[in-house]
């Protein structure tokens, strides 16, 4: 039945992550960004939520709550959003496809109360990288797997202490759990990015690494990757929703204070016109999302809409970004404002795959 | 509960209204040769057929609501291009059904409707319409004078509501609603407009020239409850557009298909051809005003009467189907320029959804207006 309600529980987690959000994050993210790193302090507030240990919990799992909040998180900062996104994605899909063991040995040690990162590793430090061509392989051998590969852009590289990694494994993909210490894994020095620059991303070397049978995701019953990435592009367009929102809201008040030419810039049809589209468009995102993350709830197929969400978003979500440092005009290239951070980061956050999930 | 999935209810009803849709479809082609032809009220095939607009409107139990299962509907008409079933209602009867005494409403309740505002001097600026009526204290009547164009249903509807100002007989003045009876002395209806697409639908000019009205038959509407109909209407607009968006697209699609070329959902944008991405670029502006269109439906079920929420869906709705049915001309490349095919009449057709009921300038203003708190003085 098609409704767009949202139950009791899920408008008082929105209201709790918004109030963090606006008070905590929102304030945080500037100095973030300079600094290049994510304050731990920051962390243990998004993790004191629970919205991330929730993926262990059989009854809590639940992609449209995590579509809703992540939009939340991302309205305040991006960096901040992924940061709770990639270790969704990790326990999302050890409790969605992992086997029984898989569950037991994982889940209970992010139920900790500090926040905890484990990365979803899946883009490849590769030009014209494309996720239906990924290079690095596992070669099953008797007692296990042989994982060779790079994976670049991974969240929070350096404090992960476990990657799940898709490779190819005969004609096709498949993904391992891998922990930060295994033999013939090394994280790379973090590398700034355009934008995400708190997010401290790192591309993780795996050499020759030797898993057991059992880090195979589902074990003998295997995984579905796409589901892997159905529901990264579900997150990535939760986490540009949001932004593309921090942008509109920061434009509006900002472009009817600033006068020029004798009126209110916001009364000018061409500024208006762009606000109403930011309006049209952020609303399409949203429902766009929603519906992604609804069919992953229900367990269906949500290939097609993940993926229409996902084109959908990074499209309008950069035309917004771009839009917001526009209207600022010299302003907004300044870093005193937030617009040109929000320009980097969704040039970053639009181009992404995988590293998150709902 | 958050929730994007027909119901069983929802299902049977569209997929007769896709079935009835299909065999419209045949129509299509000869009342877009033959504009000056009204399609009958009822074609043979479909009188044993039930009318899924009436089926939607019924409120069905275990639907996702009247109000989306009619938008849903209108989307399916208009993938065919032609209803099997013309309506009888027009947005004349909504002011009719708004405003009206009852004694007035039992008198007209089964009669087509059309709503006249636009005039040459008065489209997207209604508040700057010049037919007058003057009171005639000697009869009793109302003298009405002046010009609409572009009117819909003028031909085939039993009358008119026609948004004029007024000079009462102490002299007020303002804006008010006259509803015209067809055959009224003084009023003519002009010959079908030839128009770019929807050729089908009717539209005329009528002209009032001394044309006298009862009394009984000023309904009071003022220009704000006139107006006001378009509120429901907008989102349906916008999901006719989308009826017409659907049909280029599932053309596409297997025209496309037929070539060898698939759309596939799995990869990234670097793993797939120019022409299948797009497509999906497309698709997804496709999806996402079709979800606009929801929401407001939606919200109108909730009781919460969607202002911004309209006019979103009707801007969304109208871009689609241009952006659309001409990307869709590129992915299909000279050969769709064919008579022999649809995506012409879908180019042609799926045009008129961001001019008429409010272009997409208007609803821009109006979302920019509600967005920013500013009146239509601060903004126009
Ligand atoms: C097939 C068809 C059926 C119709 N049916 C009906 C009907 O049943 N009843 C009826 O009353 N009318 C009807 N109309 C009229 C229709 O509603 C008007 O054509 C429409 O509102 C636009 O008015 P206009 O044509 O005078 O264009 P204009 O008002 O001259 O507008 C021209 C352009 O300028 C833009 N514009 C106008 N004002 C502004 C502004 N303030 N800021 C920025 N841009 C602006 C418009 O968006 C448009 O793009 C119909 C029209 C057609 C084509």
């Amino acid at each position: 039945m098609i409704s767009f309600e949202l139950t009791q529980e899920q408008k008082l987690a929105q209201s709790m992550v918004q109030e963090l959000a606006s008070s905590q994050l929102r304030p945080a993210a500037r100095s973030a960004d300079d600094r290049e790193a994510m304050p731990s302090s920051i962390l243990d507030e998004i993790w004191a939520t629970g919205i991330i240990q929730s993926q262990s919990d059989a009854d809590g799992y639940s992609p449209t709550l995590n579509a809703l909040l992540l939009e939340e998180l991302a309205v305040a900062d991006a960096s901040f959003a992924i940061a709770a996104a990639a270790p969704i994605g990790f326990l999302g899909a050890i409790a969605a496809q992992g086997s029984s063991a898989q569950k037991k040995n994982l889940l209970p040690i992010f139920a900790g109360d500090k926040y905890r990162c484990a990365g979803v590793a899946i883009m490849e430090p590769d030009f014209a990288f494309d996720v239906s061509a990924i290079r690095s392989t596992a070669i099953k051998k008797r007692d296990g797997y042989l994982l060779s590969g790079m994976k670049g852009l991974i969240p929070l590289a350096g404090s992960c202490s476990h990657f799940l990694v898709v490779a190819r494994c005969g004609d096709t993909l498949d993904a391992f759990i891998v922990e930060r210490n295994a033999r013939g894994v090394s994280v790379g020095e973090k590398k700034p990015n355009i934008g995400l620059r708190a997010l401290e991303m790192a591309t993780v070397s795996f050499k020759d690494v030797e898993l057991p049978a059992s880090a195979r995701l589902g074990e003998s019953a295997g995984c579905d990757v796409q589901r892997i990435i159905d529901s990264a592009r579900t997150a990535l367009s939760a986490i540009m929703t949001g932004t593309a929102r921090a942008v509109m809201e920061f434009v509006m008040p900002y472009t009817k204070e600033r006068v020029v030419h004798g009126d209110a810039l916001a009364k000018k049809q061409t500024i208006a016109f762009r606000l109403a589209d930011m309006r049209i468009e952020t609303d399409a995102m949203r429902w766009m999302t929603w519906k992604a993350a609804s069919i992953l709830e229900q367990g269906g197929d949500a290939t097609r809409q993940a993926q229409l969400a996902y084109t959908y978003c990074t499209e309008n979500a950069m035309w917004i970004a771009d839009e917001g440092v526009q209207m600022l005009g010299g302003h907004g290239y300044l870093r005193d404002n937030p617009v040109e951070m929000w320009y980097r980061d969704t040039r970053t956050v639009s181009v992404l795959e995988g590293a998150v999930g709902v | 509960m958050i929730d994007f999935q027909l119901t069983s209810t929802d299902e049977n009803v569209l997929s007769s209204a896709h079935e009835q849709a299909i065999i419209g479809r045949r129509y299509a082609r000869y009342y877009d040769k033959h504009e000056d032809e009204l399609e009958p009220a009822e074609f043979p095939e479909a009188k044993d057929l039930p009318n899924p607009v009436t089926l939607a409107e019924e409120g069905l139990s275990g639907s996702s609501g009247s109000r989306i299962l009619h938008s849903l509907v209108m989307l399916e008409i208009y993938w065919g291009g032609i209803s099997l079933h013309r309506s009888k209602w027009g947005l004349g009867n909504t002011v009719l059904k708004t405003v009206a005494t009852p004694e007035q409403f039992e008198k007209w309740k089964n009669h087509t409707i059309a709503i006249a505002i636009t005039e040459p001097g008065a489209g997207s600026d209604p508040a700057s319409i010049r037919t007058t009526a003057t009171f005639d204290r000697e009869t009793g009547e109302w003298i009405l004078n002046g010009e609409k164009i572009f009117i819909s249903q003028a031909q085939s509807g039993d009358a008119a509501m026609v948004l004029s100002r007024f000079i009462a007989p102490d002299g007020s003045r303002g804006m008010t609603t006259f509803l015209v009876e067809k055959g009224t002395p003084g009023f003519t209806v002009g010959p079908q407009l030839k128009k770019l697409g929807i050729r089908s639908h009717d539209t005329c000019n009528l002209l009032f020239e001394n044309c006298r009205i009862p009394e009984f038959n000023h309904i009071k509407g003022d220009f704000k409850s006139t107006m006001s109909v378009f509120n429901d209407s907008r989102p349906m607009v916008g999901a006719m557009a989308l009826g017409v968006a659907r049909a280029a697209l599932d053309f596409t699609r297997e025209k496309l298909g037929e070539r060898g070329i698939e759309i596939g959902y799995r990869g990234g944008m670097r793993s797939r051809s120019a022409i299948v991405d797009r497509f999906i670029r497309l698709e997804a502006i496709y999806e996402a005003a079709l979800l606009t269109v929801l929401r407001s439906k939606w919200l109108e079920q909730q009781d919460v009467p969607p202002k911004v929420e309209a006019s979103i869906a009707k801007a969304a709705g109208g871009k689609a189907a241009r952006r659309i049915t001409q990307g869709c001309i590129d992915l299909l490349g000279p050969e769709a320029l064919s008579e022999d095919h649809p995506l012409d009449r879908c180019f042609r057709d799926g045009r008129i959804f961001d001019i008429y009921e409010g272009a997409g300038e208007i609803q821009r203003l109006i979302i920019a207006r509600s967005i920013l708190g500013y009146t239509g003085r601060d903004l126009r």
